[in-house]
């Protein structure tokens, strides 16, 4: 018999039984009721979508796009990415919001920040701007902006680190996403630091544009491609080039430099794929497959790290590196916190309307890590960093900042 | 990365394989395609409660010797009675130094109450869920059936009716909070575990007491639905306190609270006692050389593979996807190891939905040492345990859970002191 | 009770339900006696296609201007039950491009509208014809719901007076020399036998109809065609698909609702076996093979079940003195034909003749009855059909929009009726079909629900890829908490209906399909410890 050999369906929703387990770990679906929860959003909706679009319902923009569904889906459905093709699909083709705009253009809006950042830094802490940008733009009042850096770490790339870095014998090329370069620029010298010691150089990419994760959850779609297009062609040139592998501090620039390309854009990437990775885990494969050792001080004082495992560090299954990284660090305490959403989502919780989703969906994090003791968290994402600090009283930091504080 | 064994399934097999290895000092991974069939668990755990020809199970203990006779191929015979005895021991220690406290005797038989007030023989039951004894005999003469309004997934009128049939005089009650209104406002998601999640409040827990008191006042007991406690392990104490007279949960369709606890509590075990378990991933190649498993891929990990000495493959069954049925054979996926079905899909079924199915025993072909066997020879360190295996009926013979169980301790005792 | 009527319609098919109609529209007293639910025989059991004719075109061009006459028709009065997604008739290479001029023609002859399309342009109109295409036509067919057609059809008959009563089994037709006065039925539900009498008897009972007749002593021989079809567990096409070349097997694929539908096989199967139809591994092989012709994607697409029916064909040469009016509908007066006055037999045609058939039979009844009102069937819209979806829509704005819509498809502008006043109302039942609680109290208290098989006829609950695995369940607890003293019913209810579904689901239990049934099997004989005892024992 030869009937449906592929027994398999192509269309990946139909795979989906119906067993509710994506229902029970929906962080939103828990806290919002006007969002139809994975289930109902995803596959099932899926099906009457296709039966007519005007099925679709506006409700799915309340969508983290975590994709905890997927990971705890027993039948690989691909739930988050049913739901943010349907958006991109069904959903308003044009954003028109200036909120959105900005929230999702976050290497423009930094580069006109970059320079001014005192005064910016200074603006948005106000409460009087706060006030301004929550009822005219609906960015909610009571969340707290980044700081920018003065000044990017390209600029200070290529001033005080370019010559040097080029002088190693091992190279690889560093995706530093839109936090490294307008926030945060000490996490890439951070991660420089770790990769001299390791014996590579760090190089930066011919071009690189922002990985476009706030683009696509913003509805910009046709940015996003561009912008993917940018980066493939220049990861395409460190990759097949110059032979060097590309490495990024954050967990979602990984992700959608990854997964969300293929998935969500359509940007073929399977060529250059197994080479983007996280510099957490590309840190671990040197020392656990290659033997190549890092030197930590002796007199640092303990120090009582809690892991926060990211949305997109989950789905990818990641989240063992940076832990492992983490628990070779003498002196550290590491603590492993469940792994839940911090509710931020990017630009998610900056948005007026998503402030109470966001902060409820972040609760039972925030009550685990008071609980914790930690002296500092630990985690992969710049937004949940925000979230956390915002949220908790306690700081947090990337591992590879934890580390490298602690390199002899 | 490298392990001392890697266990590919994070069901009740696996899970309980992976602790036992952990609890002996083993360093273990667990890489599971998603969450378990646990998380639609009824709150009990079957031993042994029908024989392959239907004849209920007393004596579970009994019933297993019993199998080596009239099905040796079934996993229990093929483990052995004796063995299943000491593992039959084991399990609920080992259910419980996770946190799950579970009540009940491998030599006799209790039962279970269903959402529809049904009663099916099992063996251990997690404290706090209503169990009869002795042919069906319930700890109250009048009870007050309470549900939480606007749920769909638990039926008082249905347990009233099964109930009221063996004597016990039945009422309704009903619950409603603000939080539970806000929540309805979706039309589908008034589903157990978020509505355990309002209940995990202290505040609302407080209100469902005092409801619960009002109610029960006039009778020996209250039935409540399983939709406390999803986040905090104090809930139902808590709340048998504050009512201050009996309170017994029935289990409701899937999500199930007590799967989803059990399952939280195991995984919460096994990382506790330093095993890694990788969620969402799955295995897409293995290298198996000279007869034995040497490393396998998946689809998160890429080019990192899982090293180990010893691999368990505890995949479970179609549900999971351990087993995978084309319209002509039956496939287990993972390593195309050989499996028991028949050939003729005409076999695989018959025309009445609750017959015992022949499928529903297909499964991984394995030796003696519930080692898979793959065209027609041992790999000598991958072992099966779980719903994967050949050879019994989980539901008609009420042995699933059993299965799982005892499988997975065989498995733990073989890699642990070799073969 | 008064028993006695005008006229006893035997059958709760389309045409039953169709004449039922036509006959209080006109003024006439009438019974409908079903022997189960309404749309439970071959109404239910087809395609759902809204033929345009053009399958008849070349063959039977009879039958292909009726066709398109009441397409339009049903357009018109059961706008909510159709969908009109117009159709392509395809040529594959291995067809040839002979039959499409000769097709052309001859649909033009039957004033179907028939549009030669350039092939690419038909490949990007419909991405799941086969894109190896290398004709294609365009003809105004579409989709009907047999279920609502039927049942808006006994809505209407009841507001007109209709007596309707389902699952009442005739089993005698009662004789006053040459004359047929009455039946005897047995009451399924009250258990009990009840006797009706009327002027005239009409057996409307489909492939039935054949031992219904042979109860007056008649024989109206009938050849049972059985017709399997599959469901696919989406809709995979816009557009109705057909081949192009002579009918053959498998070779329509229908999208309805939110499903797609391959069919059928035919095959001659023994009148004993009528009740009894069992999908073959080889019919499902057919319908996969051919229906992979037509569209390709249908390889890579689930399966939700299988299922047939039996067409009623009259056997031609066993009608000296009928009148055969048609090469499709038969008409037989029993006094002229056989010398029994009072008794008349409507068959053969097809579900999209159904109102025609009605039509006519009733016509003969006035004259038998002396009546002389004409029919209006044609131009009074059904009950659902009288306001557009748009409308509808705006009046029922506060539900969810999948909920909405879904029981707008499914009510039309009934869907008002629906309570939806409050969240509990509007919580889903079944959740892959968009059934609201609402939606099922309102199905149990006005269209005749006697158990879960029914709601499904009514709403689709459990028609959807979980195919009831959670909202039987709740479904059943719906109806086990109207009244207490009928939860034993509902359960066993639940039992029956698992096993009607299996049944659909058994042929083709591979992939997600079988994964779906393990977990099904968990959910209910595990957790909720259901069996079908009491199901059992109520059938035998």
């Amino acid at each position: 018999m030869n009937t449906q050999q592929n027994t398999v369906s192509e269309n990946n929703f139909e795979q989906c039984i119906k067993c509710t387990v994506c229902t029970v770990y929906c962080p939103v679906a828990a806290v919002n009721p006007d969002y139809p929860g994975p289930k109902q959003a995803g596959p099932d909706g899926e099906r009457l979508r296709l039966k007519q679009p005007d099925f679709y319902d506006s409700a799915l923009k309340y969508c983290l796009n975590c994709k905890r569904c997927e990971v705890v889906c027993p039948s690989n459905v691909r739930i988050g990415d049913i739901i943010q093709s349907a958006r991109m699909k069904y959903g308003p083709k044009h954003n028109t919001s200036v909120r959105n705009y900005i929230l999702a253009n976050t290497d423009l809006v930094g580069t006109l920040a970059t320079p001014l950042a005192p005064v910016v830094n200074a603006a948005v802490a106000t409460r009087p701007v706060r006030m301004i940008m929550d009822k005219v733009m609906g960015i909610d009042h009571r969340r707290i902006f980044p700081k920018y850096s003065h000044g990017t770490f390209e600029s200070w790339y290529r001033r005080h680190a370019a010559a040097e870095q080029a002088s190693y014998e091992h190279q690889v090329s560093y995706f530093h996403g839109c936090y490294v370069n307008y926030n945060n620029p000490q996490l890439g010298k951070d991660m420089i630091r770790i990769m001299n010691a390791l014996g590579y150089g760090v190089r930066l990419l011919d071009k690189e544009k922002c990985c476009g994760v706030a683009l696509i959850s913003n509805g910009l779609y046709g940015q996003a491609k561009r912008q993917a297009k940018t980066n493939l062609e220049s990861i395409r040139a460190a990759v097949g080039g110059a032979g060097r592998d590309v490495i990024a501090t954050s967990s979602t620039c990984t992700f959608t430099l990854r997964d969300e390309y293929p998935h969500l854009l359509d940007m073929e990437n399977g060529d250059v794929r197994d080479h983007i990775e996280l510099a957490t885990r590309y840190i671990y494969r040197l020392i656990e497959e290659r033997g190549a050792r890092l030197r930590f001080r002796e007199d640092a004082a303990p120090l009582r790290v809690a892991y926060h495992t990211p949305c997109h560090m989950e789905k990818m299954g990641w989240a063992y590196y940076s832990i492992e990284l983490l628990r070779m660090i003498p002196g550290v305490e590491l603590t492993v916190l469940d792994s839940q959403c911090c509710g931020i989502a990017g630009t998610y919780g900056f948005k007026k309307e998503n402030y109470r989703t966001s902060q409820a969906v972040g609760e039972p994090l925030f009550r685990q890590i008071e609980a914790s003791g930690a002296d500092v968290v630990a985690t992969d994402c710049e937004t949940c960093k925000w979230q956390i600090e915002m949220s908790t009283s306690k700081r947090c930091e990337h591992p590879l900042t934890i580390l490298a504080s602690r390199l002899a | 990365m490298k392990f001392d064994t890697v266990i590919i399934g994070g069901g009740l097999a696996g899970m309980v394989c992976g602790i036992r290895l952990a609890e002996q000092g083993r360093r273990c991974a667990i890489v599971s395609q998603g969450q378990s069939a646990i998380h639609f668990s009824s709150g009990s755990f079957d031993l042994l409660g029908a024989l392959p020809d239907g004849t209920a199970v007393d004596d579970p203990l009994a019933g297993i010797a019993e199998l080596e006779r009239v099905a040796p191929q079934h996993p229990y015979a093929v483990i052995g009675s004796g063995a299943c005895a000491e593992y039959a021991a084991q399990a609920p220690e080992i259910l419980r130094r996770a946190g799950i406290p579970v009540v009940g005797d491998s030599h006799r038989n209790h039962y279970r109450i269903s959402p529809m007030g049904g009663m099916r023989a099992t063996w251990l039951t997690i404290d706090g869920y209503l169990t009869a004894e002795d042919g069906g005999r319930l700890p109250f003469a009048k009870v007050c059936i309470v549900n939480v309004e606007g749920f769909l997934d638990f039926y008082p009128e249905f347990i009233a009716e099964e109930f009221r049939k063996r004597g016990v005089e039945c009422g309704f009650g009903s619950v409603n909070l603000p939080d539970l209104e806000h929540i309805r406002q979706n039309p589908s998601e008034m589903r157990s575990a978020n509505i355990a999640r309002v209940f995990d409040h202290e505040e609302n827990l407080e209100a469902l007491a005092a409801k619960l008191r009002t109610l029960g006042a006039g009778y020996d007991a209250v039935i409540l639905p399983a939709i406390v406690g999803i986040n905090r392990s104090d809930s139902f104490e808590t709340l048998r306190a504050k009512v201050g007279m009996p309170i017994y949960l029935l289990p409701t369709l899937p999500p199930s609270i007590p799967g989803i606890r059990a399952q939280q509590s195991l995984q919460r075990r096994f990382r506790a006692l330093g095993g890694e378990y990788f969620l969402g991933d799955t295995v897409v190649a293995a290298d198996v050389e000279a007869g034995r498993v040497r490393r396998i891929f998946t689809a998160n990990h890429g080019n990192m593979p899982f090293e180990a000495d010893n691999f368990v493959l505890a995949t479970g069954s179609f549900f999971s996807r351990g087993l995978v049925a084309t319209p002509d054979r039956v496939v287990e996926p993972v390593f195309g190891a050989d499996t028991v079905y028949d050939a003729d899909r005409a076999q695989w079924y018959t025309l009445r939905f609750f017959d015992k199915h022949r499928y529903q025993a297909f499964g991984v072909k394995t030796d003696a040492q519930l080692c898979a066997v793959k065209d027609g020879a041992s790999i000598g360190n991958l072992y099966c345990a779980g719903a994967g295996l050949a050879g019994f009926h989980p539901v008609q013979e009420c042995c699933g859970a059993g299965v799982s169980m005892l499988s997975a301790l065989f498995v733990a005792d073989k890699i642990i002191n070799g073969k | 009770m008064n028993n006695t009527y005008d006229v006893i319609i035997i059958g709760g098919g389309a045409t039953g339900a169709g004449m039922a109609r036509d006959c209080s529209l006109r003024g006439i007293k009438a019974l409908l006696l079903e022997r189960s639910d309404i749309s439970t025989g071959a109404t239910g059991r087809n395609h759902g296609l809204l033929h345009s004719g053009a399958r008849y075109a070349v063959t039977d061009h009879e039958s292909a201007v009726e066709c398109i006459r009441e397409n339009m028709t049903l357009r018109k009065i059961a706008a909510h039950c159709v969908e009109e997604t117009d159709g392509l008739f395809i040529t594959l290479p291995e067809d040839g491009l002979d039959y499409q001029a000769r097709f052309v023609e001859a649909c033009r002859k039957a004033g179907i509208r028939a549009e030669v399309l350039d092939p690419d342009y038909a490949r990007r109109l419909e991405p799941a014809a086969n894109p190896a295409l290398i004709g294609a036509v365009r003809v105004p067919d579409g989709a009907v719901d047999p279920f609502r057609l039927t049942s808006s059809n006994i809505i209407d008959a009841k507001a007109h007076g209709a007596e309707i009563r389902t699952y009442t089994e005739v089993t005698e037709l009662l004789r006053d020399g040459t004359r047929i006065v009455g039946v005897k039925a047995y009451d399924h539900r009250a258990k009990c036998e009840v006797t009706f009498h009327a002027q005239v008897v009409v057996n409307a009972g489909g492939i039935w109809g054949h031992g219904i007749a042979a109860k007056a002593g008649i024989t109206v021989n009938m050849l049972p065609a059985k017709g399997a079809l599959l469901i696919f567990g989406h809709r995979v096409n816009k557009m109705v698909l057909n081949r192009c070349r002579k009918p053959a097997d498998a070779d329509i694929l229908v999208p309805g609702d939110t499903i797609s539908l391959i069919g059928t096989t035919s095959s001659k199967v023994p009148y004993d076996q009528i009740d009894n139809m069992i999908i073959t591994p080889d019919e499902v092989d057919i319908l996969l093979r051919e229906g992979e012709k037509l569209s390709p994607v249908l390889a890579r697409t689930r399966i939700l079940r299988a299922y047939a029916g039996v067409r009623p064909l009259v056997a031609s040469d066993d009608d000296p003195s009928g009148r055969t009016v048609s090469r499709g509908i038969v008409l037989l007066d029993h006094a002229t034909r056989d010398g029994l006055e009072g008794f008349i037999t409507i068959t053969g045609g097809k579900l999209m003749t159904y109102r025609l058939m009605a039509e006519w039979a009733t016509d003969l009844v006035c004259k038998k009855l002396g009546v002389a009102a004409a029919c209006r069937t044609a131009e009074l819209p059904l009950p659902g059909s009288g306001h557009s979806r748009k409308d509808v829509d705006k009046r029922i704005g506060s539900t969810p929009v999948a909920q909405r819509r879904s029981s707008i498809a499914r009510h039309g502008d009934m869907a008002v009726n629906i309570d939806s006043g409050d969240s509990i109302k509007k919580s889903l039942v079944c959740e892959c079909e968009q059934v609201s609680i609402g939606e099922v109290e309102y199905a149990m208290d006005n269209l005749a629900v006697n158990n879960l098989v029914d709601l499904r006829r009514r709403t689709r609950v459990g028609m959807g890829t979980c195919q009831g695995e959670l909202c039987a369940c709740r479904a059943a607890g719906l109806m086990g908490r109207r009244d207490a003293v009928c939860a034993r019913k509902a359960k066993a209810d639940l039992a029956s209906f698992l096993n009607e579904r299996w049944k659909g689901m058994q042929p083709i239990a591979w992939g997600d399909t079988l994964r779906e049934s393990e977990y099904t099997t968990w959910v209910y004989e595990s957790v909720c410890g259901l069996s079908d005892e009491q199901d059992k024992t109520a059938q035998q």
